[in-house]
């Protein structure tokens, strides 16, 4: 799993998501977590976040959003080599089969769809660590 | 081939998979995410708008060649009891924090039910929800009639799922 000094970046454009996310990862024991309230916020902070060495370890963006959707912050992300290999998770009310299939076209580490509850994101989570480590991977017994 | 509904010759306020797919968007989004049990009571239809409470998560739904609204109406005692279980938080007055709630339950109920009409052959556009509070008053242009489902919680209070559908 992340270790717990994993830096997080939750964007959604309500509040009360971007507080329960962030509470499922606070009870996980992560407490290095950001918030942005659209893609076109979160954009310049992951670009900064980087350019300060501290760079971003996963990103949890919701779907739909004003100003730049969560879509198009995956994109914009996989299009950057210095943020392609970033963790990115999108939580969404978006659960049909064309959209599950774009956002897997765009690169997504995993897709949660809401209602989740916290067994949920954390099961999601721990699959996302296995994607993108799979030298961690527990050996079988 | 497409199963869609044959939306022309039926009024879809009628079709009474449309009214289960809202009642289980409400039952899973409040089970789920605030371990809230929420128990449908008998829908009926109202004529013309009547206030329900002082607070309301709205949605225009698109679903060419269907238009409608959702609205989901809360009193301070319902939605004050699903924030508690949701968030773990007591609310007394009706705040930028309760407003923000409201959106996001009625992007999750709509979500839901979305997906699943949507399966039914409907094809209904995801869209970002308003929040109305105070003293509102709702016309709808078409002055067709609106669907109300309520919703009864454990304490007691009861919420508005309202439907309209042109």
């Amino acid at each position: 799993m992340f270790p717990t000094d994993t830096k997080f970046l939750v964007v959604d454009d309500f509040a009360t998501m971007r507080k329960i996310i962030k509470k499922v990862l606070n009870e996980l024991g992560y407490t290095n977590v950001e918030e942005a309230d659209d893609g076109k916020t979160a954009l310049p902070m992951i670009q900064s976040a980087h350019d300060a060495g501290q760079p971003y370890g996963f990103i949890i963006s919701d779907w739909n959003m004003p100003g730049m959707q969560g879509i198009d912050l995956l994109k914009a992300c996989k299009a950057d080599p210095r943020f392609k290999s970033v963790p990115f998770m999108l939580v969404t009310a978006e659960s049909e089969q064309k959209h599950i299939l774009e956002a897997a076209k765009a690169g997504v580490s995993d897709y949660v769809v809401k209602p989740f509850n916290s067994a949920t994101l954390k099961g999601k989570m721990e699959r996302v660590w296995a994607k993108h480590n799979p030298s961690a991977q527990p050996k079988a017994s | 081939m497409s199963a869609a509904p044959k939306t022309e010759a039926l009024n879809p306020l009628f079709d009474k998979r449309l009214i289960n797919a809202f009642v289980d968007g409400v039952i899973k989004t409040l089970k789920t995410m605030a371990q809230t049990d929420a128990s449908p009571g008998k829908p009926f239809i109202e004529p013309q708008f009547v206030l329900k409470g002082e607070i309301a998560g709205m949605v225009g739904m698109v679903a060419p060649p269907l238009k409608g609204t959702l609205l989901i109406s809360y009193g301070k005692d319902s939605i004050f009891h699903v924030l508690e279980n949701m968030l773990g938080e007591k609310h007394t007055e009706i705040n930028g924090e309760v407003s923000d709630a409201v959106g996001e339950l009625t992007n999750m109920i709509y979500g839901s039910a979305k997906t699943t009409l949507n399966q039914l052959g409907y094809n209904f556009e995801m869209a970002i929800p308003t929040v109305i509070s105070g003293d509102f008053k709702i016309t709808h242009a078409d002055k067709g009639a609106t669907l109300v489902i309520p919703f009864n919680l454990t304490n007691g209070s009861t919420f508005y799922v309202e439907i309209t559908v042109q």
